[in-house]
This record gives C-alpha cells, structure tokens and sequence, in this order.
C-alpha cells in the first residue's frame, strides 16, 4: 500500500541544513497498524508528513496505492490526500469557529458530496466515537478526548484507506489515551491501514509492528527490541 | 459552494467583522448619494444653451461717449464685426445664455394685474440675433430689419412683436395644440406683445434657474453704455478671430473692451460652482473607497495570519489552493453585502428624505445598483492579495506549529 525507497528530507534555512530523514526506505501493507517510535528530533513527523503528502520529499521515491507522488500536481495531491487519508494531530486541529458538525463537514464539502450524504457520514461517524449527541457544540466546550475524537470522526467521515496519526494521545490523560487507543483499534479492525507516531511505548505495543526512527532512518532491530522490553 | 458554514462563521466573530461592515454601508450609503448629486449636476451641466457654443465669442464695451453718440457707436461697431472676414454675424445686446446676469420679465395670457405671470429672459437685440446665437427658427418669422426700435430708460414703450423659445410659449399656452404663432401675450401688465416666431432652444442667462428655457427675443436695442456683443465666427475660426476682433474695436479710444471669452469660457465660468461639486465628490468617494478597500485589506490580512493553523489544516483534509482562495473571497462578499445591503437601504432612505426637504431629484434606478457593483469590485480585489497568500500556506503547518 506504502511503500518509500531511500527517501531523503533536507530542510534548509540561510544558516543550517538539516537532514530530517536519510535514506528512509519502509514498506507498509493494507491493513496494518504500525507505531512509529524514536528520540525527539529523529524525523518521526517528517516521515508522516510525506507519507500524508504534506510535504514534498527531497530524494528517493514514494509510492501510494502504487502510484508515484512525485508525479502529482498540487490539485492531484490535495484529492488524495481528501480520498484517501484520514489525518490526526497531537494538537486534534478542529477548527474553533466551526461547530461539530461543521467541523467533521469540512473534508466532505472539499470531497462534492451531496448535503444528504454528508449529513449521513457525519452522524455515523459521530456516532461511532459516542459524540452524536454533541452535533452543535462547539469545540471549546468539549474536554481534549473529546475534541479528540471529533477530529477521529472527521478523519474518518471520508472513509479514508489510510489513517496518519502524529502523538494522537500526546494531549490526553491516562483514560482518555486509552479510549483512543481502543478506537484505533477498532478502525484497524475494519481495514483501515494506520501508521502512528508515539512516544510513548506502552501504546506503540498496540500496533502490529512497530518502527523505531534515529536520525532520520528506520533503525532495524532496536524498535523491535524495545517492544520487547516493554512487553516483557 | 460552502455558504453556510463560512455565514456561520462569521456570524460567531460578528465583533470582529461589523466594524468593517459598517464602514463599507457608510461607503455605500455615501457614495449613492454623491453620484446622484454628480448625476444631478452632470445632466444640468449637459443642457445644450440653444447656441453655436464652438463659434462664439462674447465681450463687453464700455464707452465713454455722450448718450447721443452711443446708438452712432453700437451702428458702427456691428457693421465693422459684420464686416470682417471669418465673421458670420454679430450683435449687441443687453446679455446672453451662460451669462449669470440679464433681464426677466412676467409674461402672462391675459391682460391686468391679477393674471398669473410666467417669468422669462429677455434679450435685446435686432433681426441678426437668431443668425448669430445659431438657434433654429421653428415657426414664424424673424423680425423685420426695419422693425428694430432704440430702447433706453426714457423710452417705456415696450415692442409689440417678439420670438420665444419653444418652452415659454408652451408653457404660456400649454393647451393649445395649433401653431402658436399670431398669439398675443402680455407685459408690464397691459402692453401686448404679439408671438412672431419661435425659436427651439434659447436659454436664459441663470442657468440655476427652474425656468431656464425660456426667454424671448425683442427688436428693441437698448443704447446705454454697457453693451454686450455677441460675435460668431465661421466654424473653426473662433480662437484665431478672437485677437482680431480685439485689435479692431480697439481702434476706436473712446471706450474699453473687456471680458473679451469665448462661450465655451463662459459655460465654463458659469458652472464652475457645480464643476467644483463634481470633483470634491469624486475625489470624497474615491478617498473613501480607497480606505474602505485598505480596511478589507488589513482585515483580511489580519484574518489570514489568525488562520494560518486552520488554513494549514483545511489543506490537509483536502482543500485546493483555488478552494482556500475562494474561502476568503466568499467570506469577504458575504460582509460586504451586509454592509452594502445596509448601505443600500439607509442611501435610499437618505435620499427620499433630501427629495423631500431639498427637492433633490430621486435616485435613477441604477444608481444603487452601479455602487454595489464598485463596492463588491473594490471588495474582491482588495480580498484577492491576503487570499492569494492564504492559499499558499503549507499543509504541513498542521502538524508542524502549536
Ligand atoms: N520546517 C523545518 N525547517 C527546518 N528544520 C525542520 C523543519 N521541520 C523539522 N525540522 C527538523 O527536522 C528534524 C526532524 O524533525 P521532526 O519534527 O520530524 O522530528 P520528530 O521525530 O517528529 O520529533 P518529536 O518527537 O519531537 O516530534 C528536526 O531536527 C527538526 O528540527
Ligand atoms: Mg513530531
């Protein structure tokens, strides 16, 4: 489903560059859940935004449902990104001028569905992360696991095949962590494909596999190695 | 089209955005109002004054001869300018159209001190009058050369024929459908005067005047000492025979020439005071057009960089640049005509009340609707810079900044 060869990411200001990934090769099949791992600053959220085409890469190739990326014009990319992405932040993203309901609305009215059918995918996904009752509230008056889980159902009101989440739970307390987690879970269980950036290695364990990230390269062995501590 | 949710959103920042709304409805409302008085004016100022304006020229003589010598001087100094090649035909007279200054008299149908008057202009002349103005004889004749009397502050007879403009002697008989020619109105009360022809256009000299189409010529030269000539040239002639005609009454020393202008110069000089209204308006709008339009712009800039996270995010879930783009240009049309709508209804407002306390004519039909358009225009283009720079803000800003 994903698959990138010897991507490199440099950033360059006046001053520095910085190589954020080198030689960053992984390949991810439908339907898996991966963790992505790895010390602060080693290119975890880098990787996510080219795999969420919310970047450009500097080298090597990326292929998408066995397309190449490199080959799409910004139009090309904002509908796949539309289509076939569902994104999560550590920071969830709703828009606070916008209700619940316009908030989850937003990637379907850029999608051209049709008012009934938006209406319909917004209360099923609001249904599923228990928030159907929360239609005209605002984003303000919702607690974190609870804006959090708007911004799920956005992500998911598109029914996208593939869900990129950076830190979901970074904001969240213990419990609130949790429930995501548990709704990931569920999602994966559908077939979504999910790739996940954490830091935190009791929840990495959640996924199927786990890819530990330093200095901007996916290091064999150590994330695997890690898990198994943890677990262990 | 997503309407609803950026209405919506507006709607939850109403502070934020009603300033600039407001301002744009005292634009609309402003400006509405200052095109109908330039309209106004424009119109007035478009009048044509019943005369050949291109070929024209008009001066004052002053003389300084005894009472007995003037009508010698008048005789001679309208046979010189009659004369001279590049001339068409010259008179004096007491004022013409333009002038700002002349003689009115009532005229009414019935003789007596009770029958209403119709006020007219009344220009002294002889029977080269209708050739040198350049008006057009629509009915009757002209006068008879040996019809033209001498006229001064002794003599109170008044001259039994005259010609009127079309607007007075309609306005005298306004029931008649026949040819008004032959009828017979009065002056001073009881002296008749008898309708000898009829011109199209002449107009009076006060071009503020409700009854400014009307005036009507008498064969009567008045022989004091100010005289007013009224010169037309061949066409194309005017500005080369102008020095000429100079140089030539100069010859003789017994009185000066002054104000020696050509009636383009005199239409000039008689709406100066609406050509001035005209451009202080025009620069007012503009002015405040421009700064309502800086005022869109700063909002929409502001707007932008509070948005940056969100545009960034909206890019994520999909938006196109031209999607991002169209956000700020719908969210500024739809402040714009509530301010232009607002504006809209306190300008018409405004102008019924000045149609009624200040007989301001009422708005033409596509009044409001030319100044929503400008002020949608000038909204858009002023949108379209922050817009264009809202769409180029990076998805990735969604996950990158806090
Ligand atoms: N826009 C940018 N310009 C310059 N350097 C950048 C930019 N974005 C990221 N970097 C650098 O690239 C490297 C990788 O950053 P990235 O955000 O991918 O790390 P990360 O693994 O997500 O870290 P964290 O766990 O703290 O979120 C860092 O050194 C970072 O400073
Ligand atoms: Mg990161």
């Amino acid at each position: 489903m994903l698959q990138m060869n010897n991507v490199s990411k440099i950033y360059r200001t006046d001053t520095v560059e910085t190589h954020a990934l080198r030689e960053f090769s992984l390949k991810v099949e439908e339907g898996e859940f991966v963790s992505v791992t790895g010390p602060s600053g080693s290119g975890k959220t880098t990787f996510l935004n080219i795999a969420g085409l919310l970047e450009d890469l500097s080298s090597g190739t990326y292929e998408l449902d066995g397309r190449d990326i490199s080959k799409l014009n910004d139009r090309e990319r904002s509908k796949v990104r539309n289509e076939k992405i569902g994104f999560i932040f550590q920071s969830f993203n709703l828009i606070p001028e916008l209700n619940i309901f316009d908030n989850v609305d937003v990637p379907l009215r850029y999608r051209g569905f049709k008012a009934p059918e938006r209406r319909k995918r917004i209360e099923e996904s609001l249904e599923l992360v228990g928030l159907a009752s929360r239609l005209e509230h605002m984003p303000a008056q919702l607690s974190g696991g609870q804006q959090q889980r708007v911004a799920i159902a956005r992500a998911l009101a598109g029914e996208p095949r593939f869900l990129l989440a950076d830190e979901p739970t970074g904001n969240l307390d213990t419990n609130m962590a949790d429930s995501v987690m548990d709704l990931l879970g569920e999602i994966n269980s559908t077939g979504t494909t999910i790739i996940m950036v954490t830091h935190e290695l009791t929840l990495a364990t959640r996924a199927n596999r786990n890819i530990f990230v330093r200095d901007g390269s996916v290091s064999d062995g150590p994330g695997d190695l890690q898990l198994a501590a943890v677990a262990g | 089209m997503e309407l609803g949710p950026i209405w919506r959103a507006i709607l939850r920042n109403k502070s934020s955005y009603a300033l600039i709304a407001l301002q744009i409805a005292v634009t609309m409302a402003i400006m509405v109002n200052a095109i109908a008085i330039i309209q106004e004016r424009a119109t007035q100022m478009a009048r044509p004054s019943g005369t050949d304006e291109d070929n024209i020229i008009t001066l004052t003589s002053v003389a300084f001869v005894p009472d007995a010598d003037m009508r010698t001087m008048i005789d001679e100094d309208l046979a010189l300018l009659r004369g001279m090649p590049g001339v068409r035909d010259a008179i004096a007279t007491n004022s013409f159209p333009l002038r700002s200054g002349g003689w009115s008299m009532s005229l009414s149908t019935e003789p007596g001190p009770n029958s209403d008057g119709i006020g007219t202009a009344i220009y002294f002349s002889d029977e080269h009058a209708i050739e040198t103005f350049g008006t057009n004889l629509v009915a009757g004749e002209n006068f008879a050369a040996d019809e033209i009397t001498w006229n001064n502050r002794e003599v109170s007879t008044w001259p039994a024929t005259g010609i009127l403009t079309r607007a007075l002697a309609e306005e005298l008989f306004p029931e008649e459908t026949g040819s008004l020619v032959g009828k017979t109105v009065f002056i001073n009360e009881n002296d008749p005067v008898k309708i000898v022809g009829i011109v199209d256009r002449l107009q009076a000299p006060w071009n503020g005047w409700e009854r400014v189409e009307n005036s009507m010529l008498v064969p009567s030269r008045r022989d004091g000492e100010f005289q007013r000539y009224v010169i037309r040239t061949e066409p194309g002639m005017r500005d080369e025979m102008i020095p000429r005609i100079e140089a030539a009454l100069a010859a003789n020393k017994d009185r000066i020439i002054e104000n020696v202008r050509s009636m383009t110069e005199v239409r000039e000089r008689s709406y100066t005071g609406d050509s001035a209204m005209i451009t202080m308006l025009t620069f007012i709008v503009s002015l405040l057009t421009v700064i309502t339009g800086l005022g869109i712009v700063g909002l929409a800039s502001f707007s932008v960089s509070r948005r940056t996270r969100q545009i960034g995010v909206r890019r994520a879930l999909g938006a196109t640049r031209p999607e991002i783009m169209r956000y700020f240009m719908i969210e500024n049309f739809l402040i714009s005509s509530v301010g232009i709508i607002t504006g809209g209804i306190l300008a018409v407002a405004l102008n019924i009340y000045m149609v009624q306390e200040f007989a301001l004519t009422p708005l033409a039909w596509y009044v409001v609707p030319i100044a929503m358009v400008i002020l949608w225009l000038v909204g858009q283009a002023a949108v379209a810079g922050p817009a264009r720079r809202a769409s180029g803000i990076s998805p990735s800003i969604a996950t990158r900044s806090i």
